[in-house]
Formats: structure tokens, C-alpha cells, sequence
């Protein structure tokens, strides 16, 4: 796990993937347990009488089919938002917390170029998104049946879980490329977390106001539960979106890193 | 090899409003220690950093082994030793960890050879590094300098934090490194530990190279602190002019002067009285600074 840079950043970030990955497993699976509940007549019924408004600013438009309460709760709500913290801590720290931690000046006068570097801490990062989201796969399978979720197949969680991969990694893209231009953790975590409450408004609240529906396209959370993929599986259009995103933010970054001075 | 390991021109570096370098000219030869000697804020780190393209010259270039920093860093941050002057690392690994990942990143280096710079440095590589006193947090950066063996070693104020010992420790390692026909370039405050290690000193102030000395012409002319106590009152007049005697002041049986060069004239003076004790100081590195600066304005001023 000592061998390069992009295996120790996952080495060094092994525990809190590990709490990260149980958190969103536990909470996530939590509820997603509670669907047989839900699924009652005496609440769905209080759940319809709830004002239009609310329900769409809460994603509660169809709550009763599993697929439809698990993406308003669920993907489009607590674990999005777990992951979107997720991915503006680990996205500060790939460049900006290092170096205010001033340990990035002795891995940089080593025989590694600022981009490798950049690039390989960054992979590493989504590599650790991607177990984070297996693992809470796994869960959602296992669930199933006990959780009466029988009407969304395998292949429809892992549409879901492609977007939930894409996601987070474009929050951890804002981030990091971020504290890689500045070198400043605040900036950093502002920036992405800044996205990350303006996109929900985004989706939720200010497409509601007349004549600004159009805002919703903007918004990651459309990118990641518009197209229903729980439903309708993956939204191939959605995907390149959020992953040529990645890859344009990962690049201005790393651009903006290679040609900036460190810190000490 | 080229004979000239570091050579820079014209080095400016600015921070924002505030100039870190101011021209800086720089030669250090292939195989020599030299000493990179000024008092703080001098631009010491400045020049260190520049060279390893850690930070990027405002006007100026540097060539280190052959190479520019700028555009062959990879290549050539491989042949070289690096110690920060603040060596920071995440304290949550063990010595051992640590060496090990720097040495992969270098393409490996023996676990005999860290195990055998431990052992001379006295260091517990099996601890968790948050958990080291200073001291010994300097020697894992010493180390990681040192153990893949590279042709140049830059290190910043490396002595910083290590006890007498093993500041001695470190200048063996220094002078062996250069008995190998590699080099070191090192910075420090501390005019004895350069007299001690360095066969060159390059002094630097505001930015800028003042003087270059080799370290023995230095240590003739070096200014030092006399304090003779005598079996009796001696007459000040038969000290005054004495060559090198300067602030002489005689206090009844006491004489304290400063001694700039040969101890001959005085020593001899001094012979024709009964001496009781003799001391001699080495004149700290600010007073050395400033007679030199006086010098080296009176110059400029003259020329
Ligand atoms: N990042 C920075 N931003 C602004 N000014 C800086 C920065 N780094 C250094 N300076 C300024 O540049 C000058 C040279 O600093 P430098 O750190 O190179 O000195 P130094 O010789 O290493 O000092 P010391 O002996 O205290 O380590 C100082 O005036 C310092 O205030
Ligand atoms: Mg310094």
C-alpha cells in the first residue's frame, strides 16, 4: 500500500472510508427498512394530502412504489447529501489539506510530476467512492427482500449506483480542483459545498418559480435522480454529462496546480 | 559530470510586494559542501525551494546538475535529497512507514540502508512520528535525504533541532557524501556548525549573495573575543595597535579585545606579563555578519 502515490492516498484514507462506508450503509439502508411502513394506506394517504409544493420540493411527486420513495428519501436526499460531504472532505484534502498541513512540499520534491500526482490521489479518490457505493449496493440487494423492494431488479440499483459513483465524484472534482488552483482548504470546502446547497435548490425549489423550470437542468441532483434511473435504469445522457464534467474540472485543476507556487 | 552543481543568474523571486530573492548568483561546485549561510528572512528557503521548482522565479534562471528545474524536474528531482526546513509528514505513521513509501516513490531504496542511517542517527524507526520529539522528527527527514544516496542534497537549515552530538554526526554524513564527489547544499544560521561542515560558505542577505568564502581563509580571519586576565594591572597603551586588536579595554588587571586574524602580536604582548587565564570566543555569527556587511559596504562605497 506504500508503493506509489495513488495507493497510499487510499491507504491513508482507509478509516474514513470505512466510517463513511458504514454511515451511508446504516443510514441508507435504514431507511429504505422503513418502506414496508410507508407502504401502508393510512400513510400514504396523510403522505397525498401533503401541498403540491412541498412534495415536489421534497421529490415526494410518487411515493407509492419503492422505487419512487427510495429515490425521494433515500438517493435523492440523505445519502446524496452524506456523499456530497463525503466529497468535499476527501476532495479538500487530495491537494489543499496537505499543503496547509505543509507536507506537500517533501511529495513534491520527489521524482513526481504535480499532474501525476494530482491525477493519481484523485483516481485513488473515486476509486474510494466506488467501494463506498458497492458496499451500500450490496446492502440495498440484501434488502430486498426483507424491505419489500422486489419491484426494483439488480441492474436498476446499479443504474442508480452508477449515478450515485458520478456524482460524488463531481463534487469531489469541484473540490479538489478547487483547493489544487488555490491551495486553501476554506475555498475549497466553500466551493464545494457551495455547489452542493445551490444544485439542491436547484432541483427542488427554484424550478417551482414561474418561468424557471429550465434551472433543474443545472442542478447534479437532476443529473443523478431526474432520469429515474432506479426506474428507468441508466441515463446514458446524464452519465457523460457528470463524467465530462469530471474530467474538464479534474483538468483545470490539475492545470492551475502545475503552474501555481507551493506553499510551504 | 559537469564540475558546477547548482549555478543560478539573476534569481528574483516576489511576493506580491515583498521581494524573497533580489538577483540572486550562485555557483556550487561538484563535490563540495557548501554553506548557505544568512539571518533570517535572508531568502535563504527562498533559493532552496526555486531550485527544486517548488515555487517559480519572478527574473532568472537556475541550472541544476545541467538541468533546468523548470522543465526537467522529474529527472532531476530523482538525483536529488531534499530536507524542508520545516519537515512536516503526517504524524501517523512510524518512521519506517514513511521511509519506506519516499523510497518507493524514488523507485525503492534497500531497507538495510534506512536500517543502517537509523541506527547511526539513534532512531526508533518502529514509532509513530507524532510521537518523536523534535529532535528525532529531524532525523526522519534527514534520512529520507540521504538514503537513496542522491548526487546533489539540499537541505534546509538541517542541524535544526539536533543535539550537539549529533549535529557532529551529521556533518561526518555531510563530508562523506562529498569524499563520494557528491554534493551538498546546505542552509544555516549557524556559523559554527557551517565552519564545521561546509568547505565553502555563501553568505546572504536581503536577497542577495554578500560574499563567498572558503571555509578555512574564514576561520583565519574569523573575528573572536579575548578576555586575558593578568597577575597584575597592565598598561593599555602597550596593547593599542597590536595588528588585528581592536575595542581593546584594559580594566586594572583585565584586558578584553577583539582579535580579528593572527592571535601572534598579542599572544606575544600578552607573554611579556604573567597570564592567568586566557579566553578566546568565537564571535557570534551577528557580530560576524555585521563586520563583514561593514566591510563589504565600505567596499561598494569605495570602488
Ligand atoms: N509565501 C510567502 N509570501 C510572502 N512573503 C514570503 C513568502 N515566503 C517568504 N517570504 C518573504 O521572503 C523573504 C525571504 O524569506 P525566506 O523564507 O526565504 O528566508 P530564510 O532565509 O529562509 O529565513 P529563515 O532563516 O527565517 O528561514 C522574507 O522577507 C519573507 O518574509
Ligand atoms: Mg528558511
Amino acid at each position: 500500500m506504500l508503493r506509489n502515490v495513488f495507493t497510499k492516498w487510499l491507504w491513508d484514507a482507509r478509516r474514513s472510508v470505512l466510517v463513511w462506508t458504514l454511515a451511508i450503509v446504516v443510514v441508507g439502508g435504514g431507511y429504505a427498512a422503513f418502506w414496508p411502513t410507508i407502504n401502508t394506506p393510512g400513510i400514504q394517504e396523510a403522505l397525498e394530502s401533503y401541498p403540491q409544493g412541498l412534495r415536489e420540493a421534497l421529490n415526494y411527486d410518487d411515493l407509492s412504489t419503492a422505487s419512487g420513495y427510495l429515490t425521494a428519501s433515500v438517493y435523492g436526499l440523505i445519502v446524496a447529501l452524506l456523499l456530497v460531504v463525503y466529497a468535499v472532505s476527501a476532495g479538500t484534502r487530495i491537494i489543499a489539506g496537505d499543503e496547509e498541513a505543509s507536507t506537500l512540499d517533501l511529495i513534491l520534491a520527489h521524482p513526481v510530476s504535480r499532474i501525476q500526482l494530482a491525477l493519481q490521489r484523485f483516481a485513488s479518490f473515486v476509486l474510494s467512492v466506488v467501494i463506498i457505493v458497492s458496499v451500500f449496493w450490496l446492502g440495498m440487494l440484501a434488502l430486498i427482500v426483507p424491505a419489500q423492494l422486489d419491484d426494483i431488479s439488480t441492474g436498476q440499483f446499479a443504474a442508480m449506483h452508477v449515478h450515485l459513483v458520478l456524482f460524488t465524484s463531481f463534487f469531489g472534482a469541484v473540490t479538489y480542483a478547487t483547493g489544487a488552483a488555490t491551495g486553501r482548504k476554506s475555498f475549497a470546502i466553500g466551493i464545494g459545498s457551495g455547489v452542493g446547497v445551490l444544485g439542491y435548490f436547484a432541483q427542488g425549489i427554484i424550478p417551482q418559480l414561474e418561468g424557471l423550470e429550465w434551472v433543474e437542468n443545472l442542478s447534479p441532483f437532476h443529473w443523478l435522480i431526474g432520469g429515474d434511473p432506479l426506474r428507468n435504469g441508466l441515463q446514458v445522457g446524464d452519465c457523460l454529462l457528470m463524467l465530462g464534467l469530471v474530467g474538464a474540472v479534474v483538468m483545470w485543476g490539475s492545470w492551475a496546480f502545475s503552474r501555481r507556487d507551493i506553499a510551504v | 559530470m559537469s564540475d558546477v552543481a547548482i549555478s543560478t543568474e539573476g534569481l528574483v523571486k516576489d511576493y506580491g510586494p515583498t521581494r524573497g530573492l533580489a538577483g540572486l548568483d550562485l555557483e556550487v561546485r561538484t563535490g563540495e559542501v557548501y554553506g548557505f549561510l544568512g539571518p533570517n528572512g535572508a531568502g535563504k528557503t527562498t533559493a532552496i525551494r526555486l531550485l527544486l521548482d517548488l515555487i517559480r522565479p519572478t527574473r532568472g534562471k537556475a541550472v541544476v546538475l545541467g538541468l533546468d528545474p523548470r522543465t526537467d524536474g522529474v529527472v532531476l528531482r530523482r538525483r536529488i535529497g531534499y530536507l524542508p526546513g520545516d519537515f512536516a509528514v503526517d504524524g501517523r505513521q512510524t518512521g519506517a512507514e514513511l521511509l519506506t513509501y519516499l523510497g518507493n516513490l524514488r523507485g525503492g531504496v534497500a531497507a538495510a540502508r534506512i536500517d543502517e542511517l537509523a541506527q547511526r542517527l539513534d532512531l526508533d524507526l518502529g514509532l509513530r512520528i507524532r510521537t518523536l520529539s523534535r529532535g528525532n522528527r529531524q532525523k526522519v527527514g534527514v534520512i529520507q535525504a540521504f538514503m537513496h544516496e542522491p548526487d546533489l542534497l539540499i537541505l534546509d537549515e538541517p542541524t535544526s533541532g539536533l543535539d550537539p552530538f549529533l549535529q557532529h554526526e551529521f556533518s561526518d554524513l555531510a563530508h562523506e557524501v562529498s569524499a563520494d564527489g557528491r554534493t551538498v547544499f546546505m542552509s544555516s544560521h549557524v556559523m559554527s556548525e557551517v565552519q564545521r561542515t561546509a568547505h565553502r560558505v555563501g553568505m546572504i542577505r536581503d536577497g542577495r549573495l554578500v560574499t563567498v568564502e572558503r571555509v578555512e581563509e574564514l576561520r583565519e580571519r574569523s573575528m573572536r573575543k579575548v578576555e586575558i586576565q593578568f597577575g597584575g594591572p597592565v598598561r593599555a597603551q602597550s596593547f593599542v595597535g597590536l595588528p588585528g586588536v581592536t575595542d581593546l579595554r584594559v580594566n586594572g588587571s583585565v584586558l578584553r579585545c577583539r582579535l580579528d586574524g593572527r592571535a601572534d602580536a598579542l599572544v606575544k604582548e600578552a607573554a611579556r606579563h604573567t597570564v592567568v587565564t586566557l579566553s578566546v570566543e568565537e564571535a557570534d555569527l551577528e557580530e560576524l555578519f555585521f563586520h563583514y556587511y561593514d566591510q563589504s559596504d565600505e567596499a561598494g562605497g569605495a570602488a
